[in-house]
């Protein structure tokens, strides 16, 4: 835990030199963090072109929106996620919007990337924690959360994708992540 | 409107807004909600649950992007090369367009069009990364500015030491702000496994890190930079060379500039 605080810690004044366009204070906060955030964006938008051009995109908002960081809505690496996602999203439905405009364009998704090592700055202990707590989440709950968040589907296109209620969609994944809120409490 | 407390709706919506499950209507009328509204109710749920699926992106097995995509980063941060390129699938599409096009002529028509269309796409492209670098360099002037002429600014002239003696450096510090405008003109290049390290020395204590900096070519470098809260009063202000990417929590190369607060 304590390592995580020192982490947390040094993140923020990266972020701080950041915004006194300090480029050597990027250039840090990327070799810390571009291997999880690209497999974040890799896990989305299903392709290595694509994803080399969103992680550009995410570091590159990072830096511009340093200035802007609140440190009281949260750590800088929830903070680089949000906006990976919102950027990997972003790419997902531009290249959907591409794939609906021709009909035979051919999905490339790749399968999933073989496990790697893991990154030093997601410490051991957060990391088993954050399995733990995902391996104890229902499947009801997990499918619909993973729907949303790496597929980018709302919770409309989720309930008709899976034939179920809208109000069962939503429950399940407030539900879900509640508990993973309750398990992961200590690490918030 | 502002909520007074957290009830079951509210909560439901934040869970599928930081879930990412609103349909993108209702995704912007909330996160207007929060922005605009500032309810703190609504937004300290979004942001803990916000951080909670950050952890479930860390759970995903880490990869290793080309080291072309760092190279990209930097020199778009240092402005030398704002150029973004376009999405693969574009260039995907580009060439089945160009094969199509050669068998059918009513698809030369189109892909002239298509021709035009990325070239202005390319053009769009520069454009809003130029202006985007710009807007960085116009806040980063504004800034000099403001502290150049705060009120209560004071000045730091550094002296060269050692085989940087030609060397100059100057502080402006906006007090009430807590602000440096550093710049150094003639610093000596370093080898590439050394930075320059800018150093905060409080009257009677510890040095503390205030920047790290490579020079240009020159030997120039300009920054502004945000002192932290509680530092002592400043006695002196000096420049070492440090070993690269970060340098060091302490100083332990020689003084390259020094200058004393008046």
């Amino acid at each position: 835990m304590a390592e995580d605080k020192r982490a947390e810690k040094e993140d923020r004044d990266l972020v701080q030199r950041m915004a006194s366009k300090d480029a050597m204070a990027l250039d840090v906060f990327y070799e810390r963090y571009n291997r999880v955030a690209f497999g974040f964006v890799m896990r989305i938008v299903g392709n290595r072109s694509d994803a080399e051009d969103v992680l550009v995109d995410v570091f590159w908002q990072v830096w511009q929106q340093a200035p802007r960081y609140d440190s009281s809505r949260g750590k800088p690496i929830a903070w680089l996620f949000t906006i990976a996602r919102t950027r990997a999203i972003d790419c997902l439905r531009s290249t959907n919007r591409q794939h609906s405009k021709t009909d035979d364009f051919e999905e490339e998704r790749p399968p999933a990337p073989p496990p790697s090592e893991p990154d030093p700055f997601v410490t051991a202990g957060t990391r088993n924690a954050v399995r733990e707590a995902l391996q104890t989440l229902s499947e009801q709950q997990r499918i619909p959360l993973e729907m949303a968040y790496f597929e980018g589907m709302s919770h409309t296109e989720i309930a008709s994708a899976l034939g179920q209620p809208l109000g069962t969609v939503k429950d399940r994944i407030r539900t879900g992540m509640l508990h993973l809120r309750k398990r992961l409490k200590a690490y918030l | 409107m502002r909520h007074s407390q957290l009830t079951d709706d509210l909560q439901e919506r934040a869970s599928l807004y930081a879930a990412g499950a609103l349909p993108e209507s209702e995704r912007m009328e909330y996160a207007r909600h929060i922005d605009e509204d500032q309810c703190v109710v609504c937004r300290n749920e979004v942001d803990e649950l916000q951080a909670v699926m950050a952890f479930v992106a860390s759970d995903v097995p880490p990869a290793s992007p080309s080291p072309s995509v760092k190279i990209r980063l930097l020199e778009q941060a240092r402005g030398a090369s704002p150029v973004r390129p376009r999405p693969s699938f574009l260039r995907q599409r580009w060439l089945e367009l160009i094969t199509s096009a050669a068998a059918v002529a009513a698809l030369v028509v189109l892909g002239a069009a298509v021709r035009a269309n990325n070239e202005l796409q390319h053009l769009a492209d520069v454009l809003a990364s130029r202006i985007s670098q710009l807007e960085v360099e116009v806040s980063q002037q504004r800034t000099y500015i403001a502290t150049v002429t705060a009120p209560d600014v004071r000045i730091v002239n550094l002296a060269g030491l050692g085989t940087n003696v030609g060397a100059r450096g100057r502080i402006f510090w906006d007090q009430a702000n807590r602000r440096w405008v550093f710049t150094v003109r003639n610093l000596q290049p370093l080898p590439a496994n050394l930075v320059y390290q800018l150093w905060y020395v409080p009257k009677g204590g510890k040095p503390v890190s205030a920047a790290v900096f490579t020079t240009n070519a020159d030997g120039s470098y300009d920054t502004d930079l945000q002192l932290r809260e509680g530092l002592a009063d400043l006695g002196t202000a000096a420049v070492t060379p440090e070993p690269g990417p970060s340098g060091l929590d302490q100083p332990t190369g020689q003084f390259a500039l020094l200058g004393a607060a008046e």
